[in-house]
Protein backbone atom coordinates (compact mmCIF):
# COMPACT_ATOMS: atom_id res chain seq x y z
CA UNK A 1 0.00 0.00 0.00
CA UNK A 2 1.07 3.38 -0.85
CA UNK A 3 0.84 6.51 0.50
CA UNK A 4 -0.97 7.41 -2.53
CA UNK A 5 -3.30 4.79 -2.57
CA UNK A 6 -4.43 5.66 0.90
CA UNK A 7 -4.66 9.55 -0.35
CA UNK A 8 -6.96 8.51 -2.91
CA UNK A 9 -9.30 5.96 -1.16
CA UNK A 10 -9.60 9.15 1.89
CA UNK A 11 -9.88 11.91 -0.92
CA UNK A 12 -12.88 9.74 -2.60
CA UNK A 13 -14.86 8.67 0.74
CA UNK A 14 -14.74 12.48 1.73
CA UNK A 15 -15.83 14.26 -1.79
CA UNK A 16 -18.77 11.29 -1.87
CA UNK A 17 -19.90 11.64 1.87
CA UNK A 18 -19.62 15.11 2.24
CA UNK A 19 -20.72 16.06 -1.38
CA UNK A 20 -17.36 18.36 -2.14
CA UNK A 21 -15.09 18.58 -5.29
CA UNK A 22 -12.48 16.15 -4.75
CA UNK A 23 -9.79 18.76 -6.40
CA UNK A 24 -10.92 20.60 -2.67
CA UNK A 25 -9.37 17.85 -0.38
CA UNK A 26 -5.56 17.61 -0.27
CA UNK A 27 -3.43 16.34 2.58
CA UNK A 28 -3.63 19.51 3.82
CA UNK A 29 -7.23 20.04 4.20
CA UNK A 30 -8.65 20.17 7.60
CA UNK A 31 -11.96 18.45 8.05
CA UNK A 32 -13.30 20.31 10.05
CA UNK A 33 -12.62 23.87 9.37
CA UNK A 34 -12.25 23.17 5.56
CA UNK A 35 -14.69 20.71 4.98
CA UNK A 36 -17.33 21.34 7.28
CA UNK A 37 -16.69 17.67 8.67
CA UNK A 38 -18.78 16.78 12.16
CA UNK A 39 -18.20 14.12 14.41
CA UNK A 40 -20.03 11.57 12.62
CA UNK A 41 -18.38 12.39 9.73
CA UNK A 42 -15.16 11.38 11.36
CA UNK A 43 -16.54 7.92 12.57
CA UNK A 44 -17.44 7.26 9.25
CA UNK A 45 -14.04 7.62 7.54
CA UNK A 46 -12.60 5.70 10.98
CA UNK A 47 -14.82 3.08 9.92
CA UNK A 48 -13.87 3.00 5.96
CA UNK A 49 -10.01 2.85 7.50
CA UNK A 50 -10.67 0.13 9.99
CA UNK A 51 -12.89 -1.97 7.18
CA UNK A 52 -9.81 -0.77 4.38
CA UNK A 53 -6.83 -1.57 6.09
CA UNK A 54 -7.32 -3.38 9.04
CA UNK A 55 -6.14 -0.79 11.12
CA UNK A 56 -7.63 -0.33 14.47
CA UNK A 57 -8.18 3.80 16.11
CA UNK A 58 -9.12 4.24 19.06
CA UNK A 59 -11.00 7.24 20.67
CA UNK A 60 -8.40 9.11 22.21
CA UNK A 61 -6.35 7.90 18.45
CA UNK A 62 -8.85 9.54 16.89
CA UNK A 63 -8.46 12.96 18.56
CA UNK A 64 -5.19 13.54 16.74
CA UNK A 65 -6.83 13.03 13.47
CA UNK A 66 -7.48 16.44 12.35
CA UNK A 67 -6.02 16.66 8.22
CA UNK A 68 -6.64 14.35 5.48
CA UNK A 69 -2.80 13.65 5.62
CA UNK A 70 -3.17 12.99 9.26
CA UNK A 71 -5.53 9.85 8.79
CA UNK A 72 -3.51 8.90 5.61
CA UNK A 73 -0.28 8.88 7.80
CA UNK A 74 -2.05 7.18 10.43
CA UNK A 75 -2.93 4.45 7.96
CA UNK A 76 0.23 4.04 6.95
CA UNK A 77 1.84 3.86 10.42
CA UNK A 78 -0.76 1.38 11.99
CA UNK A 79 -1.39 -0.88 9.22
CA UNK A 80 -0.74 -4.77 9.63
CA UNK A 81 2.14 -5.74 7.65
CA UNK B 1 -37.07 -6.57 -1.00
CA UNK B 2 -34.36 -8.68 -2.67
CA UNK B 3 -35.82 -11.01 -4.95
CA UNK B 4 -39.33 -12.48 -4.73
CA UNK B 5 -39.06 -13.60 -0.96
CA UNK B 6 -41.38 -12.03 1.57
CA UNK B 7 -40.06 -8.78 3.16
CA UNK B 8 -37.90 -9.77 6.03
CA UNK B 9 -37.07 -8.29 9.30
CA UNK B 10 -33.65 -8.65 11.74
CA UNK B 11 -35.21 -8.28 15.26
CA UNK B 12 -33.15 -8.08 17.66
CA UNK B 13 -33.43 -10.75 19.98
CA UNK B 14 -32.18 -9.18 23.46
CA UNK B 15 -33.19 -6.20 25.19
CA UNK B 16 -37.25 -6.52 25.56
CA UNK B 17 -37.57 -6.16 29.33
CA UNK B 18 -40.52 -8.35 29.62
CA UNK B 19 -37.88 -10.79 28.94
CA UNK B 20 -37.83 -13.47 26.10
CA UNK B 21 -40.92 -15.23 26.39
CA UNK B 22 -42.87 -11.73 25.39
CA UNK B 23 -40.19 -10.89 22.22
CA UNK B 24 -41.00 -14.83 20.71
CA UNK B 25 -44.34 -13.92 21.22
CA UNK B 26 -44.39 -10.64 18.95
CA UNK B 27 -41.97 -12.78 16.76
CA UNK B 28 -45.15 -15.02 15.99
CA UNK B 29 -47.42 -12.42 15.71
CA UNK B 30 -45.62 -10.42 12.78
CA UNK B 31 -44.43 -14.02 11.21
CA UNK B 32 -48.41 -14.73 10.86
CA UNK B 33 -48.94 -11.94 8.54
CA UNK B 34 -46.58 -13.33 6.51
CA UNK B 35 -43.34 -10.82 7.03
CA UNK B 36 -40.62 -12.46 7.06
CA UNK B 37 -38.50 -11.82 10.68
CA UNK B 38 -34.98 -12.95 11.12
CA UNK B 39 -33.84 -13.00 15.03
CA UNK B 40 -30.72 -12.32 16.64
CA UNK B 41 -30.47 -13.65 20.00
CA UNK B 42 -30.31 -16.53 22.05
CA UNK B 43 -31.79 -20.00 20.15
CA UNK B 44 -32.28 -21.69 23.39
CA UNK B 45 -34.20 -18.66 24.96
CA UNK B 46 -36.38 -17.93 22.24
CA UNK B 47 -37.71 -21.37 21.49
CA UNK B 48 -38.77 -20.43 17.95
CA UNK B 49 -37.26 -23.28 15.88
CA UNK B 50 -39.27 -24.48 13.11
CA UNK B 51 -41.74 -21.98 13.31
CA UNK B 52 -42.50 -20.89 10.34
CA UNK B 53 -41.29 -17.54 8.47
CA UNK B 54 -38.91 -17.15 11.17
CA UNK B 55 -35.04 -18.11 11.58
CA UNK B 56 -33.08 -17.72 14.18
CA UNK B 57 -29.48 -16.77 14.06
CA UNK B 58 -27.50 -17.99 17.34
CA UNK B 59 -26.63 -15.13 18.90
CA UNK B 60 -24.85 -14.92 22.36
CA UNK B 61 -23.86 -11.37 22.83
CA UNK B 62 -25.67 -8.19 23.25
CA UNK B 63 -25.40 -4.37 24.09
CA UNK B 64 -26.62 -3.25 27.45
CA UNK B 65 -28.41 -0.30 28.28
CA UNK B 66 -25.44 0.82 30.57
CA UNK B 67 -23.04 0.73 27.62
CA UNK B 68 -21.67 3.56 25.88
CA UNK B 69 -23.42 2.80 22.56
CA UNK B 70 -21.14 4.07 20.13
CA UNK B 71 -17.86 2.33 21.38
CA UNK B 72 -19.89 -0.79 22.47
CA UNK B 73 -21.17 -0.91 18.33
CA UNK B 74 -17.74 -0.80 17.13
CA UNK B 75 -15.83 -2.81 19.94
CA UNK B 76 -18.96 -5.99 19.83
CA UNK B 77 -19.42 -6.87 16.54
CA UNK B 78 -21.17 -10.29 16.65
CA UNK B 79 -23.64 -8.71 19.36
CA UNK B 80 -27.42 -9.12 18.39
CA UNK B 81 -27.57 -5.23 17.30
CA UNK B 82 -24.81 -4.83 15.29
CA UNK B 83 -25.32 -8.70 13.80
CA UNK B 84 -28.77 -7.35 12.38
CA UNK B 85 -28.05 -4.51 11.45
CA UNK B 86 -25.14 -6.06 9.06
CA UNK B 87 -28.02 -8.17 8.26
CA UNK B 88 -29.75 -5.57 6.49
CA UNK B 89 -26.76 -3.86 4.75
CA UNK B 90 -25.89 -6.97 3.13
CA UNK B 91 -29.06 -7.54 2.15
CA UNK B 92 -30.30 -10.72 3.46
CA UNK B 93 -33.48 -8.41 5.84
CA UNK B 94 -35.38 -5.46 4.50
CA UNK B 95 -35.07 -3.66 7.80
CA UNK B 96 -34.07 -3.59 11.18
CA UNK B 97 -35.95 -4.06 14.81
CA UNK B 98 -34.54 -3.21 18.00
CA UNK B 99 -36.38 -3.01 21.37
CA UNK B 100 -32.87 -2.57 23.28
CA UNK B 101 -30.78 0.13 23.91
CA UNK B 102 -31.81 3.29 21.72
CA UNK B 103 -28.19 4.77 22.07
CA UNK B 104 -26.86 1.46 20.57
CA UNK B 105 -29.79 0.78 18.37
CA UNK B 106 -28.97 4.42 16.34
CA UNK B 107 -24.94 3.58 16.54
CA UNK B 108 -25.19 0.14 14.75
CA UNK B 109 -28.07 1.44 12.60
CA UNK B 110 -26.01 4.97 11.43
CA UNK B 111 -22.61 2.65 11.17
CA UNK B 112 -24.22 -0.32 9.93
CA UNK B 113 -26.49 0.70 6.93
CA UNK B 114 -24.77 4.44 6.46
CA UNK B 115 -26.43 7.41 6.07
CA UNK B 116 -28.55 8.84 2.96
CA UNK B 117 -26.34 10.59 0.16
CA UNK B 118 -26.26 14.00 1.64
CA UNK B 119 -28.09 13.64 5.07
CA UNK B 120 -26.06 15.44 7.67
CA UNK B 121 -27.72 13.78 10.83
CA UNK B 122 -30.26 10.82 11.07
CA UNK B 123 -33.16 11.96 13.21
CA UNK B 124 -35.47 9.75 15.29
CA UNK B 125 -39.14 10.00 14.71
CA UNK B 126 -42.16 9.12 16.61
CA UNK B 127 -46.11 8.93 15.52
CA UNK B 128 -47.53 10.75 18.27
CA UNK B 129 -50.85 9.34 18.80
CA UNK B 130 -53.53 12.08 18.72
CA UNK B 131 -56.89 10.89 18.21
CA UNK B 132 -57.75 11.13 14.75
CA UNK B 133 -54.82 12.56 13.46
CA UNK B 134 -51.52 11.38 14.25
CA UNK B 135 -48.91 13.75 13.98
CA UNK B 136 -44.86 12.47 13.07
CA UNK B 137 -42.61 14.22 15.34
CA UNK B 138 -38.84 14.43 15.06
CA UNK B 139 -36.19 14.58 16.31
CA UNK B 140 -37.01 13.07 19.91
CA UNK B 141 -33.09 12.33 20.75
CA UNK B 142 -31.21 11.68 17.75
CA UNK B 143 -29.35 14.86 18.17
CA UNK B 144 -29.11 16.85 21.05
CA UNK B 145 -27.76 20.07 18.95
CA UNK B 146 -28.38 20.63 15.55
CA UNK B 147 -27.94 23.18 13.06
CA UNK B 148 -30.29 25.07 10.69
CA UNK B 149 -29.45 22.56 7.87
CA UNK B 150 -30.28 19.88 9.88
CA UNK B 151 -33.90 21.34 10.67
CA UNK B 152 -34.39 21.37 7.21
CA UNK B 153 -33.62 18.08 6.39
CA UNK B 154 -35.61 16.89 9.30
CA UNK B 155 -38.25 18.40 7.34
CA UNK B 156 -37.98 16.75 4.48
CA UNK B 157 -36.99 13.10 6.01
CA UNK B 158 -40.56 13.86 8.00
CA UNK B 159 -42.83 14.94 4.84
CA UNK B 160 -41.44 12.02 3.08
CA UNK B 161 -42.34 9.06 5.80
CA UNK B 162 -45.52 11.17 6.23
CA UNK B 163 -46.47 10.51 2.88
CA UNK B 164 -44.90 7.18 1.62
CA UNK B 165 -45.65 5.22 5.20
CA UNK B 166 -48.76 7.39 6.60
CA UNK B 167 -50.45 8.06 3.15
CA UNK B 168 -50.73 11.66 4.39
CA UNK B 169 -51.22 13.39 0.96
CA UNK B 170 -49.31 16.43 1.03
CA UNK B 171 -48.53 16.72 4.79
CA UNK B 172 -47.80 20.15 6.45
CA UNK B 173 -44.82 20.56 8.24
CA UNK B 174 -44.43 22.78 11.35
CA UNK B 175 -41.51 24.07 13.03
CA UNK B 176 -41.42 23.89 16.94
CA UNK B 177 -40.39 26.95 18.30
CA UNK B 178 -41.89 29.45 21.21
CA UNK B 179 -43.86 31.63 18.76
CA UNK B 180 -45.43 31.71 15.61
CA UNK B 181 -43.56 34.84 13.75
CA UNK B 182 -40.99 34.20 11.63
CA UNK B 183 -38.67 35.47 14.29
CA UNK B 184 -39.33 33.54 17.77
CA UNK B 185 -36.47 31.10 18.56
CA UNK B 186 -32.72 30.10 18.67
CA UNK B 187 -30.79 31.35 15.75
CA UNK B 188 -30.88 27.89 14.28
CA UNK B 189 -34.51 27.65 14.04
CA UNK B 190 -34.73 31.44 12.13
CA UNK B 191 -32.33 30.50 9.80
CA UNK B 192 -34.39 27.08 9.38
CA UNK B 193 -37.70 29.27 9.31
CA UNK B 194 -36.00 31.53 6.43
CA UNK B 195 -35.11 28.13 4.44
CA UNK B 196 -38.03 26.37 4.86
CA UNK B 197 -40.09 29.17 3.68
CA UNK B 198 -38.72 28.97 0.17
CA UNK B 199 -37.80 25.21 -0.33
CA UNK B 200 -39.81 23.71 -3.05
CA UNK B 201 -41.39 20.07 -2.39
CA UNK B 202 -42.60 20.52 1.10
CA UNK B 203 -45.77 22.17 2.71
CA UNK B 204 -44.42 24.59 5.13
CA UNK B 205 -46.99 25.45 7.65
CA UNK B 206 -44.68 27.80 10.06
CA UNK B 207 -43.76 27.73 13.50
CA UNK B 208 -45.77 25.87 16.10
CA UNK B 209 -45.75 26.30 18.94
CA UNK B 210 -46.00 22.61 21.98
CA UNK B 211 -49.54 23.54 22.32
CA UNK B 212 -50.11 22.98 18.46
CA UNK B 213 -48.36 19.19 19.25
CA UNK B 214 -51.34 17.43 20.79
CA UNK B 215 -53.97 19.84 18.76
CA UNK B 216 -52.02 18.63 15.27
CA UNK B 217 -51.67 21.76 13.83
CA UNK B 218 -49.21 20.43 11.23
CA UNK B 219 -48.84 16.55 10.02
CA UNK B 220 -45.24 16.75 10.65
CA UNK B 221 -43.33 19.03 13.47
CA UNK B 222 -39.79 19.24 13.87
CA UNK B 223 -37.33 20.51 15.86
CA UNK B 224 -34.18 19.76 17.65
CA UNK B 225 -33.42 16.36 19.75
CA UNK B 226 -33.06 17.55 23.23
CA UNK B 227 -36.45 19.74 23.23
CA UNK B 228 -37.80 16.74 20.91
CA UNK B 229 -37.25 14.43 23.75
CA UNK B 230 -38.38 16.99 26.58
CA UNK B 231 -41.37 17.20 24.77
CA UNK B 232 -41.91 13.37 24.31
CA UNK B 233 -41.61 12.21 28.20
CA UNK B 234 -43.91 15.34 28.84
CA UNK B 235 -46.60 14.61 26.88
CA UNK B 236 -46.52 10.60 27.89
CA UNK B 237 -46.48 11.54 30.99
CA UNK B 238 -49.12 14.29 31.21
CA UNK B 239 -51.32 11.63 29.45
CA UNK B 240 -51.02 9.07 32.47
CA UNK B 241 -51.71 11.03 34.59
CA UNK B 242 -54.27 12.70 33.65
CA UNK B 243 -55.77 9.22 32.90
CA UNK B 244 -55.17 7.94 36.28
CA UNK B 245 -57.12 10.93 37.46
CA UNK B 246 -59.88 10.53 35.14
CA UNK B 247 -60.05 6.80 36.42
CA UNK B 248 -59.84 8.44 40.44
CA UNK B 249 -62.29 10.53 39.60
CA UNK B 250 -64.57 7.89 38.00
CA UNK B 251 -64.38 5.77 41.44
CA UNK B 252 -64.97 8.74 43.11
CA UNK B 253 -68.55 7.80 44.30
CA UNK B 254 -71.32 5.47 42.81
CA UNK B 255 -72.79 7.84 40.49
CA UNK B 256 -69.34 8.32 39.07
CA UNK B 257 -69.25 4.72 38.70
CA UNK B 258 -71.96 4.28 36.52
CA UNK B 259 -71.15 6.97 34.13
CA UNK B 260 -67.74 5.55 33.95
CA UNK B 261 -69.17 2.13 33.10
CA UNK B 262 -71.21 3.74 30.01
CA UNK B 263 -68.04 5.11 29.03
CA UNK B 264 -65.80 2.22 29.19
CA UNK B 265 -66.17 1.11 26.17
CA UNK B 266 -65.14 4.07 24.73
CA UNK B 267 -62.23 4.76 26.86
CA UNK B 268 -60.95 1.39 26.03
CA UNK B 269 -60.94 2.00 22.39
CA UNK B 270 -59.00 5.51 22.92
CA UNK B 271 -56.74 3.82 25.74
CA UNK B 272 -55.36 1.66 22.63
CA UNK B 273 -55.12 4.07 20.26
CA UNK B 274 -52.73 6.28 22.74
CA UNK B 275 -50.68 3.41 24.10
CA UNK B 276 -47.41 3.72 23.11
CA UNK B 277 -47.65 -0.17 21.93
CA UNK B 278 -50.18 0.82 18.78
CA UNK B 279 -47.38 3.16 16.87
CA UNK B 280 -44.48 0.55 17.30
CA UNK B 281 -41.99 2.36 18.62
CA UNK B 282 -39.73 5.56 17.07
CA UNK B 283 -38.14 4.99 13.11
CA UNK B 284 -34.71 6.14 12.42
CA UNK B 285 -34.58 8.54 9.47
CA UNK B 286 -32.29 9.53 6.88
CA UNK B 287 -30.23 5.88 6.53
CA UNK B 288 -29.35 3.67 3.49
CA UNK B 289 -32.08 1.26 4.85
CA UNK B 290 -34.61 1.41 7.58
CA UNK B 291 -34.16 0.93 11.63
CA UNK B 292 -36.97 1.23 13.71
CA UNK B 293 -37.16 1.51 17.71
CA UNK B 294 -39.17 -0.55 19.48
CA UNK B 295 -40.55 0.78 23.37
CA UNK B 296 -38.53 -1.40 25.67
CA UNK B 297 -41.59 -2.02 27.49
CA UNK B 298 -43.10 -3.27 24.67
CA UNK B 299 -45.53 -6.10 24.78
CA UNK B 300 -45.92 -8.95 22.30
CA UNK B 301 -48.41 -7.15 20.42
CA UNK B 302 -46.36 -4.04 20.45
CA UNK B 303 -43.03 -5.67 19.39
CA UNK B 304 -45.04 -6.91 16.08
CA UNK B 305 -46.20 -3.60 15.46
CA UNK B 306 -42.43 -2.44 15.43
CA UNK B 307 -41.90 -5.52 12.88
CA UNK B 308 -44.79 -4.27 11.38
CA UNK B 309 -44.53 -0.48 10.83
CA UNK B 310 -40.47 -1.75 9.76
CA UNK B 311 -41.70 -4.34 7.08
CA UNK B 312 -44.39 -1.39 5.36
CA UNK B 313 -41.77 1.23 5.06
CA UNK B 314 -39.22 -1.43 3.09
CA UNK B 315 -42.62 -2.57 0.81
CA UNK B 316 -43.68 1.00 0.44
CA UNK B 317 -39.66 2.00 -0.52
CA UNK B 318 -39.68 4.74 2.34
CA UNK B 319 -35.73 5.27 1.90
CA UNK B 320 -35.77 5.55 -1.83
CA UNK B 321 -38.70 7.97 -2.06
CA UNK B 322 -37.13 9.75 0.86
CA UNK B 323 -33.89 10.36 -1.03
CA UNK B 324 -36.12 11.32 -4.00
CA UNK B 325 -37.75 14.19 -1.79
CA UNK B 326 -34.28 15.05 -1.01
CA UNK B 327 -32.87 15.61 -4.12
CA UNK B 328 -36.60 17.02 -5.37
CA UNK B 329 -36.32 20.01 -2.37
CA UNK B 330 -32.91 20.55 -2.80
CA UNK B 331 -32.19 19.63 0.72
CA UNK B 332 -28.78 17.50 0.20
CA UNK B 333 -25.59 18.90 2.14
CA UNK B 334 -24.51 20.53 -0.78
CA UNK B 335 -27.34 22.10 -1.88
CA UNK B 336 -27.99 23.64 1.63
CA UNK B 337 -24.53 24.60 2.13
CA UNK B 338 -24.50 26.88 -0.95
CA UNK B 339 -27.42 28.01 0.06
CA UNK B 340 -26.35 29.30 3.75
CA UNK B 341 -23.20 30.67 1.31
CA UNK B 342 -25.49 32.71 -0.64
Amino acid sequence: MTRDQVLTLVREHLAEELEVEIGRIDEGTRFKEDLDADSLDLYELVMELEDNYGVTVSEEQATHIKTVGDAVGFVLEHAPA
Amino acid sequence: MAGDRAVTVALDGYGAEQGFDVLEAGARLAAADGIGVRVFGPRRALGLDGVAGIEVLDTADHIGNDEDAVRAVRAKKESSVVRAARDVAEGDSDALVSCGSTGATMAAATFGLRRLKGVQRPALAVQLPVPGKPVLFLDVGANVEVRAQHLVQFAFLGAAFSHAVLEVENPSVGLLTVGEESGKGREEVVEAHRLLGKASGIDFAGNVEGRDLPAAKADVVVTDGFTGNVALKLLEGTAKTVAAAVGDAARSNPMAAAGGLLLKPALDGLRRDLHPDTTGGAILLGLRGIAVVGHGSSGAEGIANAVRLAARCAEVDAVGRTAALLAEGGAGRAALAAEGDG
